[in-house]
């Protein structure tokens, strides 16, 4: 099983992150866990600041009508790009303009998030491009948002995926999490260009699946 | 915006806001595409759709048909109910229009059929 990369065009989307080494390697990292996803049958599944789309549209293309959808971009730039990118590759990903999933009442089977995760002053996270990488603090400030609400919004029997660099202190994160109730392992890690690049894998506690 | 999208989204991390649930639909462009149709699918997917907010919504933007208000038994052996319940949660679309918040009447925009959810600062 594979996970070919979409076809994507960003022309007329200058402030959405264009896809690099960090969105090759979760596409990789997915790809790699397909038997476990599969295993799951998922019927939803989001993709949190889903940026250029290409992620959730290389799942989708996938699943195709097995599974639904969705994506969230704090950035209304890229829930367009998103919705573009799923069009160019005859898929459909039902995208909402919100900060994380904090507007979803509903829970997920998978959910993917790849952050802004660069180590800058918390004053970097400001509207625009800057979304899509300033991370604040230890580029913690978003990840830790995003996982102290995590239980509310994956079901029991779900996974979500995240990528981190090794200054988000990736053991530390999973500590934490063990603390929130989570299981938690490195499936995928990759050297590049100066950045050492992990993907986390999170299941509640007492899932045995 | 697919019905399905409505049927999962609230205001509720709004500032005073408790449930914000179900948002009304202010449509003024709504539109069907055809999606293909996995009946299988969709009949895994119904025990997760709050029917009585989906057939309220489908109705707001003159979409209900002849759709059951009611859940019908053994759905999932009954293909024409599940071509019904597919229609409605995910061919018809909500170009433009407003999401309205039950409690406190914000408005959200959909522009592009893409609702707006972010809040100001200072309604969070």
């Amino acid at each position: 099983m594979s996970l070919p990369t979409p076809i994507y065009d960003l022309k007329q989307f200058d402030s959405v992150y264009e896809p690099s080494e960090d969105t090759f390697l979760f596409i990789d990292a997915l790809e790699a866990d397909l038997e476990y996803i599969h295993s799951l049958r998922p019927s939803c599944i989001l993709e949190v600041g889903s940026g250029s789309g290409i992620v959730i549209t290389s799942l989708a293309r996938h699943f195709q009508t097995q599974c639904l959808f969705f994506a969230t971009d704090i950035n209304p730039v890229a829930c367009l790009c998103t919705k573009q990118t799923a069009y160019l590759n005859n898929v459909v990903v039902h995208c909402t303009n919100m900060n994380l999933y904090c507007n979803f009442k509903s829970i997920f089977d998978i959910i993917l998030f790849n952050p802004p995760y660069v180590c800058t002053e918390d004053s970097e996270i400001k509207p625009g491009i800057n979304r899509s990488w300033a991370g604040g603090r230890d580029g913690r400030i978003i990840i830790d948002q995003f996982l102290s609400q995590l239980k509310l919004f994956l079901s029991d029997s779900g996974v979500c995926y995240m990528v981190a660099l090794k200054e988000n202190k990736p053991y530390e994160i999973m500590a934490t999490m063990k603390v929130l109730g989570f299981n938690s392992c490195i499936i995928k890690e990759r050297r590049i260009l100066g950045e050492h690049l992990f993907v986390i894998r999170f299941i509640k506690e007492g899932n045995l699946k | 915006m697919k019905l399905i999208t409505h049927n999962m989204l609230t205001s509720k991390c709004m500032k005073g806001v408790t449930v914000g649930y179900p948002l009304k639909i202010q449509a003024v462009d709504v539109k069907t595409s055809e999606v293909d149709f996995n009946p299988e699918f969709i009949s895994r997917l119904i025990p997760k759709v709050d029917w009585n907010v989906l057939c309220e919504a489908a109705e707001s933007v003159g979409f209900l048909d002849d759709l059951p208000r009611e859940l019908i038994e053994n759905y999932e052996n009954d293909v024409d109910f599940l071509k019904k319940a597919h229609r409605v949660l995910l061919e018809v679309d909500i170009i433009n229009g407003e999401l309205v918040c039950p409690e406190t009447g914000r408005k959200f925009p959909i522009n592009n059929g893409i609702p707006n959810m972010l809040l100001n600062e200072d309604e969070v």
